[in-house]
């Protein structure tokens, strides 16, 4: 059952990506700025549970929480002081800069701060659910795994079950679809850029946590989670989760397939150049057309 | 585009004023786009707003309403409306239908619609129910079938109808409507101009931007004539 067994890693590796990539793709649903700091929350999620944790001796509970409520409050701040400043103020930047620029600059204070706080050893979380892996017949499930599993499709669901079945969750759409005809009907489109960017920050940061005794993180961690997620948010113009979601399930897949049957040392270059044909193949169907316009 | 001051319009008793406008100025960067406007609108008028194409018309509308800062004074019902604060405005029952409708295309038409709602509930069981929902889909039955369909996907008369039952949805006592015929067909533009003579009936005060008066001169029986970025009664 090798086919089995690569697919729920894939599944799950897959599910980490698909998260990230909802993440980025939401929020630049309604801000239009791309968080290429989402991995760096990620790192701080698992770096931080694992120094209050282990260094510093609180309750795993405790420690998990203070992490979760740190990363809420830096995001909050970073949204109110940069943020405001740059796009609602009298004269708001626009264009490349604010698009990319900081949270690019984001993720290196981050990471620069993150270095300092927990040094540039590999570190975990402490796996919250451990025990040996669960098998059914020939199939093996990894209890980190299958908590991550878990994590997203809560997280996913409880989502999508606010965007489809809620008042603020159409007002969330219609801000990133048109933030005059949102504000025509006071919809406050800075509260919901946000709302997310908080939101993001903190389910980035839980993912951390559950998916760091999987892989283990460094402080150099956040960057590499943030490019798959921006890859697999960019299989759908950055603009559609649900494609994001379903491109994150098939990178991740496709990695777990090349690894196991192509070649563990070249699957990540076979991976991206499968990856960049289909771009070039279908760039419009696969939303990479509307990306470039924006 | 800049003048002296206005002459004010005649002044309505103050008790039945819906919407009172003084010295309204409205500038782009260094451009000047409504100087002074001064006008009232009474509550039941519906008022045309009248004049050639870059005089300043929309400006007025988009001061009024909050979506642009503005210098002036604005009343709606007798309460200073706050500046550049759109909810505010739509709060107290100034409602805009703006110019090209600015609608949400990946949405359906149906939470196109619902979304009206938002400035007067943040439930969507309550907005679902309410009169205000009920009444803007009603008044159109030729989107009842386009309801589940994505609003981008419809026609231009369509979607104008949409635009008007959004601003319906937001329960209104005063309904702002910016060139509500801008590129539609006459048989549409005629069916657009039923309906807001009907909404008029229904005892909302209308005020109507026009850059053809003709249509808009047929229903209000005000008119607000703007040049160069001045505005008086006509």
């Amino acid at each position: 059952m090798k086919f089995g067994n690569l697919l729920i890693a894939g599944i799950t590796t897959g599910s980490i990506y698909a998260m990230f990539a909802v993440c980025v793709s939401v929020w630049y649903r309604v801000s239009n700025i791309l968080n290429l700091a989402v991995g760096d929350f990620a790192m701080v999620g698992a770096l931080g549970v694992d120094n209050l944790y282990r260094v510093k001796g609180l309750p795993l509970p405790v420690a998990v929480v203070t992490t979760l409520v740190v990363v809420a409050v830096f995001a909050y701040v970073y949204d109110q002081v940069v943020l405001r400043i740059a796009q609602d103020g009298r004269r708001p930047i626009e264009g490349i800069v604010v698009t990319f620029f900081f949270t690019f600059a984001l993720s290196f204070f981050i990471d620069g701060a993150a270095k300092v706080l927990f040094g540039t050893d590999v570190h975990a979380a402490p796996t919250l659910w451990s025990g040996p892996a669960l098998t059914l017949g020939s199939l093996n499930f990894e209890r980190a795994g299958l908590l991550v599993l878990a994590c997203a499709i809560i997280i996913g669901g409880a989502f999508w079950l606010y965007i489809r079945f809620t008042l603020g969750g159409k007002a969330l759409e219609a801000s990133g679809e048109n933030s005059t005809g949102a504000r025509i009907v006071g919809i406050d489109t800075r509260q919901y850029r946000r709302l997310i960017f908080v939101g993001t920050a903190v389910i980035a940061a839980v993912f951390g946590i559950v998916e760091s005794p999987i892989t283990g993180f460094t402080y150099l961690s956040g960057a590499t989670i943030s490019l798959t997620g921006f890859l697999a948010a960019a299989y759908g113009g950055f603009r559609k989760p649900g494609r994001a979601l379903v491109a994150g399930l098939f990178i991740g897949v496709l990695e777990a397939m090349l690894g196991g049957y192509v070649s563990t040392q070249y699957g990540d270059t076979v991976l991206y150049a499968i990856l960049a044909a289909a771009i070039l193949a279908w760039p419009r169907a696969l939303g990479f057309e509307s990306a470039v316009s924006g | 585009m800049t003048g002296d001051e206005t002459a004010a319009p005649t002044a309505p008793a103050p008790a039945a004023a819906a919407l009172t406008v003084r010295n309204l100025s409205v500038t782009y960067g260094n451009v000047v786009a409504v100087h002074g406007a001064t006008f009232t609108v009474t509550e039941g008028d519906a008022c045309a707003i009248t004049g050639p194409n870059g005089n300043g018309k929309s400006s007025i509308l988009m001061g009024v309403t909050g979506m642009v800062r503005r210098h002036g004074e604005v009343t709606i019902f007798g309460t200073p409306a706050r500046n550049g604060d759109v909810r505010w405005a739509a709060r107290h029952g100034l409602t805009l239908v703006p110019e090209r409708r600015q609608l949400y295309p990946d949405l359906t038409t149906a939470d196109n619609i619902l979304l009206g709602c938002y400035t007067w509930t943040r439930s969507i069981g309550k907005a679902r129910r309410s009169d205000s929902y009920t009444r803007a889909v009603d008044l159109f039955p030729e989107l009842k079938p386009h309801l589940k369909q994505a609003a981008g996907t419809l026609s231009g008369g369509q979607q104008q109808m949409v635009a008007i039952a959004r601003g319906l949805a937001a329960a209104p006592k005063i309904l702002a409507v910016d060139e509500p015929c801008l590129g539609l067909a006459e048989a549409i533009a005629k069916r657009v101009y039923d309906v807001l003579a009907q909404i008029h009936a229904d005892g909302t005060t209308l005020i109507v931007v026009e850059e053809a008066p003709r249509r808009a001169l047929a229903l209000c029986n005000r008119r607000v004539e703007v040049r160069n970025g001045m505005a008086g009664a006509a």
